[in-house]
């Protein structure tokens, strides 16, 4: 059984033949060839395959990509516009918050989520929108800042 | 993780997504936000010939008025349960305890319905297909012996939901539809008491929306939760409170208690009832947290946390979820 859906991907429409099992995250990175969305736990703990559906978090590694047509998704590299990198980035640069760069393009969509709704969080607002999203290398506190600077640049 | 071949089909209506589930027998499943139907398909623990996809179906809004109190559809997410400002005003323990589930991502994707559905825990049940291939399979992998309770003909995974004991202690009602139509029955009703098959839907039959009295005045609530990190994890153990003040302020009207994670079911302390017409004192609301400690039978399937441990929280917890539920009610 195969399925072809049209995908909104970074405001570019895809048409993608599908088979019901696979996963949203295979059908970025392999037939798309949008690899910055990363693929960690294949179990839903990570964070590091965090897409935005409909401007909402969610996984693509727990998500099929059958029930994405007619959706509009926001990878990591919607991020950046016309060459520019979004605050979010170059704030994540400034503060050293990237050392294997595995987590960051999950962590980095999870804090545009949080930006795009609350435009002055606190530390805590931070933790609590990235709790989501596993970094073994930063320890946090840099990815916490890079995040704030980001927020208060955007103010 | 791969997952195994299955067929899809999308629905238009409850009464077409149930009539291909009752068709599709046991073959046939829903999915909703698939949060945890996916991991058990990775996991090798079950393998539906048919995904019904339940997305396109109207259930997907909240709603309250004090004649009917607040109606929210089965395929509600948790975050937008949580981020609802009626929700939080009203029904503060119901906002809580969806924001303790899982994590951001997983309450984007996660229903409401999918949650109160949620499968029961154990930790020989939820282990990888590969880690699983070291032991005989147990009972709720439809094997024959249990590896909790050595000698058990019963299951005795726990159920962990943390939406559950919220609504229980809300007194909440669901509504059940199948091909035939729709009933509704109280949200106990929904729990079977079994590990293995935790709930008593039928074959065809889906919760399509939750039902929650209007919310009273002078009333508060809270959810707290044990788990091992701060995020993502099931409950070790999750007591929800509930209590609603006289219009003085100082004599309990209503309480409510409830637990998860501990046994096969939510768990409801009855003996909250018997805070009704008294001062909620300190000493009140320790007697009854004593009371939910001798009646929550938490058994060891959890890896790594002494059940003792489990069942000396239990009476900390539900203090604590007492206290704040009174705080809230008299502030």
């Amino acid at each position: 059984m195969e399925r072809t859906i049209a995908l909104t991907v970074n405001e570019e429409s895809y048409e993608v033949t599908v088979r019901p099992h696979w996963m949203l995250v295979d059908v970025l990175r392999d037939r798309l060839a949008l690899t910055g969305t990363k693929k960690g736990c294949g179990g839903g703990a990570c964070g590091c395959c965090t897409v935005l559906i409909g401007g909402e978090p969610a996984l693509a590694c727990m998500t099929l990509a059958i029930r994405c047509g007619g959706r509009h998704i926001t990878t990591i590299e919607g991020l950046a516009r016309n060459g520019t990198l979004h605050p979010l980035q170059e704030a994540a640069i400034a503060h050293g918050a990237v050392q294997c760069g595995y987590c960051t393009p999950g962590w980095l969509l999870s804090a545009k989520v949080l930006l795009d709704r609350n435009p002055a969080p606190t530390r805590e607002d931070v933790r609590a929108a990235i709790s989501g999203n596993l970094c073994r290398c930063t320890g946090y506190r840099k990815i916490e800042d890079a995040i704030l600077a980001a927020a208060a640049r955007t103010r | 993780m791969t997952l195994p071949k299955f067929d899809y089909v999308a629905p238009r209506s409850v009464q077409e997504a149930c009539q291909l589930l009752e068709g599709g027998g046991g073959g046939a499943r829903a999915i909703a936000g698939g949060t945890e139907l996916l991991m058990a398909l990775k996991n090798r623990q079950e393998s539906p010939g048919v995904l019904v996809d339940l997305a396109a179906l109207p259930l997907d809004k909240i709603s309250y008025s004090d004649e009917d109190g607040l109606r929210i559809g089965a395929l509600v997410t948790l975050r937008h349960l949580a981020a609802h400002p009626l929700v939080g005003a009203k029904y503060p323990v119901l906002a809580q305890a969806a924001r303790a589930a899982g994590t951001v991502q997983l309450q984007a994707m996660a229903t409401i319905g999918g949650n109160l559905c949620q499968n029961t825990c154990c930790m020989y049940y939820h282990r990888a297909a590969g880690a699983r291939q070291s032991l005989d399979p147990c009972l709720k992998l439809d094997g024959d012996l249990c590896y909790v309770v050595a000698g058990s003909a019963q299951c005795w995974a726990s159920y962990a939901g943390d939406l559950a004991p919220a609504l229980l202690v809300l007194g909440a009602t669901i509504v059940i539809a199948d091909s035939h139509g729709e009933k509704i029955m109280p949200l106990r009703d929904l729990f079977s008491g079994d590990g293995k098959r935790p709930h008593t839907l039928g074959p065809g039959q889906l919760v399509t929306e939750i039902r929650v009295p209007s919310a009273a005045s002078r009333s508060g609530g809270a959810y707290v939760k044990l788990r091992q990190r701060a995020a993502l994890d099931y409950p070790l153990l999750g007591v929800a409170a509930y209590v609603a003040m006289d219009a003085a302020g100082t004599t309990c009207r209503e309480a409510a208690l409830a637990l998860t994670g501990v046994e096969r079911t939510p768990v409801i302390v009855e003996e909250a009832c018997r805070l009704q017409g008294e001062a909620l004192t300190d000493g009140a609301i320790q007697t009854l947290a004593a009371a939910a400690r001798r009646r929550a039978r938490a058994i060891n399937n959890v890896c790594g946390i002494p059940v003792r441990y489990r069942r000396d929280m239990v009476a900390v917890y539900a203090e604590s979820a007492l206290r704040r539920a009174r705080d809230a009610a008299t502030h």
